[in-house]
């Protein structure tokens, strides 16, 4: 019988959103609090890197500049969240309409993701055009961009100072959906005619271009479909701190989502989420034997500061064995959908029999 | 009935000329090729009538009108397909995705670009190797693959860069026969470069031989087998040498 494309690789994205469901459950049974919020912070993670998988994994080409969109989005949530009260103090410049307007989360989610994916947009049709490290720069630049901005308009970003009051959602499953979407989006993006043509156009650019692909369009409807996943992202994570400042997306997080996607694997999904849980697990591990573990009557702890060592480390060894990140150029799939496609890079659906 | 033609030519690389005042005409149905040495200029000009490499003078016309800064995947739109030395197949998707994502580039729905995939696969004679993966192909079989890959959207030109590179002589005869096809039954008029010269001369209505860069003779193909000119250019000697002949079937 034959089978669809979306059908035959749907395990895919099913077995990573059972992945994130067992995580919420662990946090659900585990009943702290701190662990809650971790794992809200994985889940957040999650939307970041996938994100950033949809443009980079499809295309090849490294972005530095995708938290741009996520400080896009995290200020439209302060922007359409905050009590008018509070936002008329810190940041006075912003229009009336604005000030009045206030939106339950997962609508400034919405709008943040609409936001970042206009301005993903028009970013993206100058920088499309640029391929290779030029492309890299570019996003930085981009990046770099965002942040000045939002760092100096004082009256409508409260500049460097942190902007309060954006409504706090600890409740986890909200993230969970979150996430789940994100891995939804991006799955069917790969899967899509737009897909197959941008990771054709990455493996083989000049054939690819003899073959009728417009290669800048086709990066751009990528770079903006993964702007708007930035986007929900930094809403969501401005809604998890109930803070935001222009800092809080840049290097640090940039950094963190690269190397997220680079050890989990850039060119597949499964590596996108499994490598942001498993370098989490790490971290989090990390920090409690740090923080001190009881054995006996004695307590063990780690010196401070070995997390970032050994984080780096295993990076560096994760690194060494598998170049192309935990995951190479395999999706996580049931057996029977898989067999034939083994080392095939992209999304399962091209890779089967199509019979 | 339709004409591509490069009209005088000329590509220079920092001051040093791949190509000069070159004139070319390829009509529909018509299989001309393009012959020379190493280093004459042959890439250089399949690059320039598909977009790749912008002529320094000269223009290339399609139908009577010139192609003013044309990208290459607007001239594979307008009917102007070209293969690859080496392939440059889609090399982690199967056969038939390299083919569905040209006619996805052609702007095809998915499914129309599936069912014209198959039925080009199976036109070109190899509808058995359809899901396999195209890197795990023999060097052969990735050529025909590429021809399948240009014909999609049945353009009205292909140019095909030293498809019988490397092919035994059996193999090169079963490709002259698919070119003669792409020809005859297609339509699609075809520039066909080659250093087989025993397949260009068997398979061409007429050849262009160039030599460092410059259109060194035209014609036949019994006009260019008997030319000194070339068995010069080619042999690089006395008149006396042969100009190296590979028996194709007819």
């Amino acid at each position: 019988m034959r089978q669809s494309p979306a059908l035959r690789s749907l395990s895919t994205p099913i077995l990573l959103s059972l992945l994130l469901v067992c995580f919420a459950l662990a946090a659900v049974f585990a009943g702290s609090r701190p662990f809650n919020q971790t794992i809200i912070d994985i889940f957040l993670q999650v939307i970041f890197v996938v994100g950033l998988y949809t443009f980079v994994g499809n295309s090849g080409v490294i972005s530095f500049g995708h938290i741009a969109f996520a400080c896009l989005g995290g200020y439209v949530a302060a922007w359409t969240t905050i009590k008018p009260m509070l936002k008329g103090g810190a940041m006075p410049g912003l229009p009336d309409w604005l000030m009045q307007t206030e939106i339950p989360y997962w609508a400034s989610a919405l709008v943040a993701a609409l936001w970042a994916a206009l301005w993903a947009g028009i970013f993206g049709s100058v920088l499309m055009r640029l391929s290779g490290i030029a492309a890299s720069i570019a996003t930085f630049a981009m990046l770099a961009m965002v942040n000045s901005i939002y760092s100096n308009w004082e009256s409508v970003t409260s500049a460097t100072s942190s902007v309060v009051g954006i409504p706090i959602v600890r409740v986890i499953w909200p993230y969970l959906i979150a996430a789940i979407i994100a891995v939804f989006v991006a799955w069917a993006y790969s899967i899509s005619r737009h897909g197959l043509a941008l990771r054709a156009a990455r493996d083989e650019p000049t054939a690819a271009a003899a073959s009728g692909i417009d290669i800048p369009r086709a990066r751009l409807i990528a770079f903006v479909l993964s702007g708007g996943i930035m986007g929900a992202g930094g809403a969501l994570y401005a809604h998890s701190i109930g803070i935001v400042t222009p800092d809080t997306f840049y290097l640090g997080l940039t950094f963190t989502t690269l190397s997220m996607l680079v050890v989990g694997g850039m060119s597949t999904l499964s590596g996108a989420v499994l490598g942001v849980l498993i370098l989490s697990t790490l971290i989090q591990v990390l920090r409690w034997l740090e923080a001190g573990v009881q054995i006996g009557t004695s307590t063990f702890a780690l010196p401070g500061g070995v997390q970032e060592i050994a984080l780096g480390a295993v990076m560096i060894v994760i690194l060494m064995f598998r170049p192309t990140g935990i995951m190479g150029n395999k999706e996580l799939n049931l057996p029977m959908a898989g067999s034939e496609k083994a080392g095939r890079q992209g999304p399962e659906p091209q890779t089967t029999n199509k019979e | 009935m339709s004409e591509l033609v490069a009209d005088r030519i000329s590509v220079a690389f920092a001051g040093l000329k791949a190509l000069s005042e070159v004139d070319l005409k390829v009509a529909s149905g018509q299989i001309v090729g393009l012959m020379g040495p190493n280093g004459a200029g042959k890439t250089t000009l399949v690059n320039v009538l598909t977009g790749f490499q912008p002529p320094t003078a000269g223009a290339v016309l399609l139908d009577g009108a010139p192609l003013s800064g044309p990208k290459p995947h607007l001239l594979r739109r307008r009917g102007i397909a070209r293969t690859f030395q080496g392939g440059r197949l889609f090399r982690d998707l199967l056969v038939i995705d390299n083919l569905e994502v040209t006619g996805i580039g052609l702007g095809q729905s998915r499914s129309a670009a599936i069912a014209e995939a198959r039925a080009m696969l199976d036109w070109v004679g190899i509808a058995h190797l359809a899901n396999r993966i195209a890197g795990t192909l023999p060097y052969t079989d990735e050529r025909r693959v590429a021809i399948g890959r240009a014909l999609m959207g049945r353009p009205a030109f292909i140019l095909l860069d030293e498809p019988a590179a490397g092919m035994s002589g059996q193999e090169a005869a079963d490709l002259s026969a698919l070119i003669r096809r792409i020809a005859r039954e297609m339509g699609c008029g075809v520039l066909l470069i080659e250093h087989n010269v025993g397949l260009v001369l068997d398979l061409c209505d007429h050849i262009v031989v160039l030599d460092s860069g410059a259109v060194i003779e035209t014609g036949d193909p019994a006009f260019i087998r008997a030319s000194e000119k070339v068995r010069h250019a080619y042999m690089g000697t006395a008149a006396d040498t042969h100009m190296p002949v590979l028996e194709v079937g007819q």
